[in-house]
């Protein structure tokens, strides 16, 4: 922030926010320094490269695949990924003939421990209402061309349990690992709003 | 209220709290069955989406037991069933949007649910 540059003055909410932050640190509601570590935690040790590396595990595993659908809560602490925001999860795999996406319709839930923090426009009332009344249009604007026949199902997280959507293992990786599987999936994929990264992207 | 410390943030974090419960009730609903989603006028905390208020769809799973957020937002807590209600998109938005086949999964309480 302080190299934010005052070209306009302070909005309101700037102003406010500042002001609730000041009150409760000094309240002793707030530690400063755990907030900083919470806002590390979730810029650099958890985000969707924890998602990416639970679908290239059961794009090459089978029987881990099976773990994943069968009790995806625990197959995703298999890899210590876990807790808040991440405690009962289900995972939704796309097939030829079917594609899942998730929204919150009511709010931004989203499954922290594998995906991080929401994109802004996941939480956004358009996405939110344009996901479940024309789930094809939001595709396409996302780049998600679906041929006619497959079935869209949009998975609405009003409650509890969160979703991890599993894209389909593009043709061309046969010969690739898990590492380099990993990197071509993208955090929008796992929501079911985006496409996998080509093949030929790996280094 | 204590403040989160910096030392305790991870272990926080990491071990979550499942609002899953323990229930001893039996589920009044099963995969399968032909659900009604309730039209509730409800001032304050409720989980259900007013776009299938009045809607019917199938049940698709059930999801377990957890506390029940419209009770617990007021203070009391208590479990109710979770189902996963599969809603077709005529059913939902009207024949214009069914060239193409979409359904809607919405997680709902059981409270929310009436048999169809």
């Amino acid at each position: 922030m302080s190299e934010h540059r005052h070209a306009h003055p302070p909005k309101k909410v700037e102003i406010r926010v500042k002001a609730l932050e000041s009150l409760l640190v000094e309240k002793g509601l707030v530690d400063p320094l755990a907030l900083d570590e919470l806002v590390d935690v979730y810029e650099h040790r958890v985000g969707p490269q924890n998602g990416a590396k639970v679908v290239a595990k059961a794009w090459c595993d089978p029987a881990y695949r099976d773990r994943l659908l069968g009790d995806a809560t625990a197959a995703i602490a298999e890899f210590g990924f876990k807790g808040r925001q991440g405690e009962d999860m289900v995972a939704l795999e796309n097939t030829p003939t079917v594609h899942n996406m998730v929204v919150c319709t009511l709010c931004s839930c989203y499954p922290w421990p594998v995906l991080g923090l929401p994109p802004v426009w996941y939480k956004s009332p358009p996405y939110r209402a344009r996901a479940v009344s024309e789930p094809r249009s939001v595709l396409e604007e996302f780049g998600v061309r679906l041929e006619s026949h497959v079935e869209v199902r949009v998975w609405d997280s009003t409650a509890e349990v969160r979703y991890l959507v599993i894209p389909m293992r593009p043709e061309g990786t046969e010969h690739f690992n898990e590492i380099q599987l990993a990197s071509l999936v993208t955090r929008d994929s796992m929501i079911g709003t985006g496409i996998i990264k080509p093949p030929e992207s790996v280094q | 209220m204590k403040a989160l410390k910096e030392k305790d943030v991870w272990d926080v974090l990491h071990r979550g709290s499942s609002a899953r419960m323990a229930t001893h009730s039996t589920a009044k609903f099963v995969p399968g069955s032909r659900v009604r989603a309730k039209s509730m006028n409800h001032s304050g905390h409720i989980r259900l989406p007013e776009f299938v208020q009045g809607r019917e769809g199938v049940v698709a799973s059930d999801q377990g037991a957890f506390i029940f957020p419209d009770e617990h937002a007021r203070g009391s807590k208590r479990s109710e069933r979770l189902y996963s209600v599969r809603f077709e998109g005529d059913e939902l938005w009207g024949n214009e949007s069914s060239q193409s086949p979409t359904a809607v999964f919405v997680d709902l309480f059981e409270s929310y649910l009436e048999t169809a």
